[in-house]
């Protein structure tokens, strides 16, 4: 049986509970983890996966596969955070001392790797957008093209946030990122 | 190409020279062969944009998160969204397999809709239906003069 994502979301969009459950469980880690770094926050993150699968669920009927799925759930989820940020301000990270996740290893693991808690810290303390922009260039390996389409946006503007996320991060890491190698 | 030139490639484009514009990219090489501050800026990005790949992957929190939110969607779905424009599709949403039994049933009907067009049963007989004053010629009563005055319409 076909079971691309194209195939599944048919069988959703005529109510195929199984069929949903696959693709989430096809999709949430990577879409838990892109939340969680743009949002800085594990918790609202698990919110944010579950609001962005259950959109899947609801709007399958009207789906039209224009685009990948993926690069239609990554723009739910992206739209989701954002929304989130502009609703909620951010806290500051170094106010707010270590990262809170709720799973056990990660803070021994933030703890053993200062570099990577650094690095953390300072792609926290971007602006939503920048912060946006770095997350789905690196975790998803998306394009600078697919990643104007995620944040509905042009590829300049795309263009522009990474040189200005960059140009934060190596101020906020300055020494750091060379000196870890 | 100046070095503040090859910065913004690096940091738009990341430092995989595959991943630059092609327009771009031999100028970009030539100056890093050529300069040590473009090597040292080329190599910084590269360190840049493998921190930031690891820091993106997927780890185990991710999975474990993901396990999470999958059970919280074990609970009843909500209803789905449907357009009103899309419900007679509903109709057209046939499962044709076997589709044969389907279709023959189809020609049949067909079939024996255009018998019985072509016997003409589906119309009443003619001779039924017609009266006295039906058959008579409608001239007749218009023109003829009236019997006792005999004026003429």
């Amino acid at each position: 049986m076909d079971d691309s994502d194209e195939a599944l979301m048919a069988r959703i969009a005529r109510g195929d509970e199984q069929a949903f459950r696959l693709l989430a469980r096809r999709h949430l880690p990577a879409m838990v983890g892109l939340a969680r770094r743009v949002l800085g926050n594990a918790a609202e993150a698990e919110d944010v996966a579950q609001e962005a699968m259950l959109r899947v669920w609801t709007h399958a009927p009207r789906w039209q596969p224009l685009a990948a799925l993926r690069t239609w759930l990554t723009r739910v989820v992206v739209n989701l955070c954002l929304d989130r940020k502009r609703r909620a301000q951010w806290v500051d990270l170094e106010a707010a001392g270590e990262i809170v996740d709720p799973s056990p290893s990660a803070g021994e693991r933030a703890e053993s790797d200062e570099r990577e808690r650094l690095l953390a810290a300072a792609i926290g303390k971007l602006p939503e957008r920048q912060r946006a922009a770095i997350v789905l260039t690196y975790s998803e390996g998306m394009s600078n093209a697919q990643v104007a389409e995620a944040l509905d946006t042009s590829v300049s503007a795309v263009e522009t946030l990474l040189v200005r996320a960059k140009q934060n991060l190596r101020r906020a890491l300055s020494g750091v990122i060379d000196e870890g190698e | 190409m100046t070095l503040d030139e090859l910065q913004i490639l690096l940091d738009s484009h990341g430092a995989d020279p595959a991943q630059w514009p092609a327009a771009l990219r031999v100028a970009a090489l030539s100056l890093i062969a050529a300069d040590t501050e473009a090597r040292a800026a080329h190599e910084a990005t590269r360190r840049l944009d493998a921190a930031l790949a690891h820091y993106a992957k997927v780890t185990s929190d991710d999975e474990t998160a993901a396990a999470r939110v999958l059970t919280r969607l074990a609970a009843p779905l909500p209803r789905q969204d449907r357009a009103w424009w899309r419900w007679p599709l509903v109709l057209l949403d046939w499962q044709f397999a076997p589709a044969w039994p389907r279709v023959a049933a189809l020609a049949c009907c067909a079939a024996i809709g255009f018998m019985v067009g072509i016997a003409g049963l589906d119309r009443p007989f003619e001779g039924a239906g017609i009266t006295a004053a039906g058959r008579g010629d409608i001239a007749s009563v218009v023109f003829e003069p009236e019997a006792i005055s005999g004026a003429r319409p």
